[in-house]
C-alpha cells in the first residue's frame, strides 16, 4: 500500500522539490479522487475536495510525522475532507435517490454498469463513516490494520462497521433489486 | 436456525482474507453443517465482489495541471499562527477553487486557440498568490462604475509581477469589457470567476476582451515581467456602443 519511497518524496517536497511532488500527485490523484468521488457521489464535489487535500498536504509538509505512513496521512485527510464536504453541504440526509454519474455508453456492460450505479446509489445510502471503511477496503484494499491506521479507531471496529454496511449495502441492495 | 455471531465474523474474515488457520479450520467445519451459513457466506462473496468492481474513474484531465501548479515553488511554507485558518476559510478558498476552474476555461480557450499556451503556460504557482492576494496584496487604485446599464468597481492589485484586475460588477444587460494594456511586454496570464460563472474572456496581443451580464465576480491576471509602470484602459460596450471608460493604473502613475 504504502510506497516504500513516499517518505523521501516528502522530505523533498518539503525542500520545495517539485518534481518529488510530482511523482506523488501521479501516484495519489487518481485514488484521492476516487475516494472522494466514492464519498460524495459527484465527480465535482471530488474534484474540489481533491483540490482541498492535496493544498492541505502542501500546507502541512512541514507536519507530516514519517512514523505513520503516507498513504494513511493522504487518505484520512481525503475521508475527513469528504465528511467535511457532506456537513456542509448539508448532503447527509436523504442521499439515496442520487444515482452515480459514472461515464461511458450506457449499451456498454449495461448489466455491470446498472449493477455499478446501484451500488454506488447504495452506498450513499449508508453513513459517511460506514462508506469510509466501505472505500478504505474496496477501492484501495486496505487490511483491518491499515484501516484503523487511517481512520484512527480500533480493529474490533473497522469489523463491526465494515459487517454494518455490508449488511445495510446488502438490504439496500435486494430492495432495489439487484442482489438476490 | 439462527448463526452464532461468532461465524459472521469468521466468514467475513475469510472474505477479507484476514482468517488465521484455527478460524480457518472451524469455519470450514461450520460451513459443511450448514446450509445457512453457506448461504450467508455466499450472499456476502457476491456483495464483496461487486464492491471490489466498482470502476475507477478517471479525474478531469487538467486536475493534475491545476493541483501541480499548487506546488510551493521553492521552499515549504511555514504557516504563522493564524494563516491556515485564513487560507481555509470559506473566501480564499473559494477563490482558489474559482482561480481552478479559471485556469479549466483558460485551458479550454486554448484549446479553442483563443489564447495562445505560453501564456497559460506561465501560470505556475499564482494560486499561492491569489490565496495571499486576498489579504496582503497591495491595491494600486480602484474605480467605480456607475451607469445605468452597469454598475460596480474594479481594482487593481499586484503581488511581484502579477496584476491582478478584480471586477465586481453588475450588469442588467451583457456587457463587453476590453482592458487594454499600454505597454506590450506584458501578457495575458490567466483568468479566474469567485461567486459566478458566465463571464467569457478572449485575449489578443496587449487586450482581453471580457462579456458578461447579470451579477459577476471575476479577475484576471497579467504578468508584468519587467515590473513596469502601466496604464489600463477599461472601456465598457454595450451593443457596440461605448458607455463608460476608466483607468487603472500601476507604478508611477499610480
Amino acid at each position: 500500500m504504502n510506497k516504500p519511497d513516499d517518505i523521501k518524496l516528502m522530505e523533498r517536497c518539503s525542500k520545495g522539490d517539485r518534481q518529488a511532488f510530482e511523482i506523488l500527485l501521479v501516484r495519489y490523484e487518481k485514488p484521492v479522487f476516487n475516494a472522494a468521488y466514492r464519498m460524495l457521489n459527484s465527480p465535482d464535489d471530488a474534484r474540489d475536495v481533491t483540490q482541498t487535500v492535496f493544498l492541505k498536504v502542501f500546507e502541512h509538509l512541514d507536519q507530516y510525522d514519517p512514523k505513520y505512513r503516507f498513504f494513511s496521512w493522504i487518505y484520512r485527510i481525503t475521508l475527513n475532507e469528504s465528511i467535511n464536504w457532506l456537513k456542509k453541504s448539508s448532503r447527509l440526509d436523504a442521499l439515496d435517490g442520487d444515482t452515480a454519474d459514472t461515464r461511458g455508453s450506457p449499451e456498454q456492460e449495461a448489466s455491470n454498469a446498472q449493477l455499478s450505479e446501484g451500488m454506488q446509489a447504495a452506498l450513499m445510502t449508508i453513513s459517511p463513516e460506514y462508506r469510509a471503511v466501505v472505500v478504505l477496503k474496496h477501492l484501495f484494499g486496505c487490511s483491518y490494520q491499515e484501516i484503523s491506521e487511517v481512520l484512527e479507531i480500533p480493529e474490533k471496529k473497522v469489523k463491526s462497521r465494515l459487517y454494518s454496511a455490508r449488511q445495510l449495502l446488502q438490504e439496500t441492495l435486494i430492495e432495489s433489486g439487484l442482489h438476490r | 436456525m439462527t448463526i452464532d455471531p461468532r461465524y459472521f465474523e469468521l466468514i467475513q474474515a475469510a472474505i477479507d482474507g484476514e482468517i488465521d488457520a484455527a478460524g480457518k479450520a472451524e469455519l470450514e467445519t461450520f460451513l459443511v453443517e450448514s446450509d445457512e451459513g453457506r448461504a450467508v457466506y455466499e450472499d456476502l462473496a457476491t456483495l464483496c465482489q461487486s464492491l471490489d468492481g466498482l470502476p475507477e474513474i478517471d479525474p478531469p484531465p487538467h486536475l493534475r495541471h491545476i493541483l501541480f501548479n499548487m506546488a510551493p515553488a521553492k521552499s515549504a511554507p511555514t504557516p504563522a499562527p493564524g494563516v491556515l485558518q485564513r487560507i481555509f476559510s470559506g473566501p480564499a478558498l473559494g477563490y482558489i477553487g474559482m482561480f481552478a476552474a479559471g485556469v479549466a476555461l483558460t485551458l479550454a480557450l486554448i484549446d479553442s486557440g483563443q489564447i495562445s499556451r505560453d501564456a497559460f503556460d506561465d501560470v505556475t504557482g499564482l494560486v499561492g498568490t491569489i490565496t495571499s492576494s486576498e489579504f496582503v496584496v497591495p491595491e494600486h487604485g480602484t474605480i467605480s462604475v456607475d451607469t445605468s446599464e452597469v454598475a460596480g468597481t474594479v481594482s487593481l492589485r499586484s503581488t511581484g509581477p502579477i496584476l491582478i484586475v478584480d471586477f465586481d460588477l453588475s450588469a442588467k444587460q451583457p456587457v463587453q469589457i476590453r482592458a487594454e494594456y499600454s505597454d506590450k511586454s506584458i501578457w495575458f496570464n490567466g483568468f479566474a470567476q469567485l461567486e459566478s460563472s458566465g463571464t467569457s474572456i478572449a485575449a489578443d496581443s496587449g487586450a482581453v476582451t471580457l462579456e458578461m451580464g447579470g451579477k459577476r465576480r471575476y479577475a484576471v491576471y497579467l504578468n508584468n515581467p519587467g515590473l513596469r509602470p502601466a496604464t489600463i484602459n477599461l472601456q465598457f460596450m454595450v451593443g457596440g456602443e461605448l458607455i463608460h471608460e476608466a483607468k487603472l493604473n500601476y507604478g508611477e502613475s499610480d
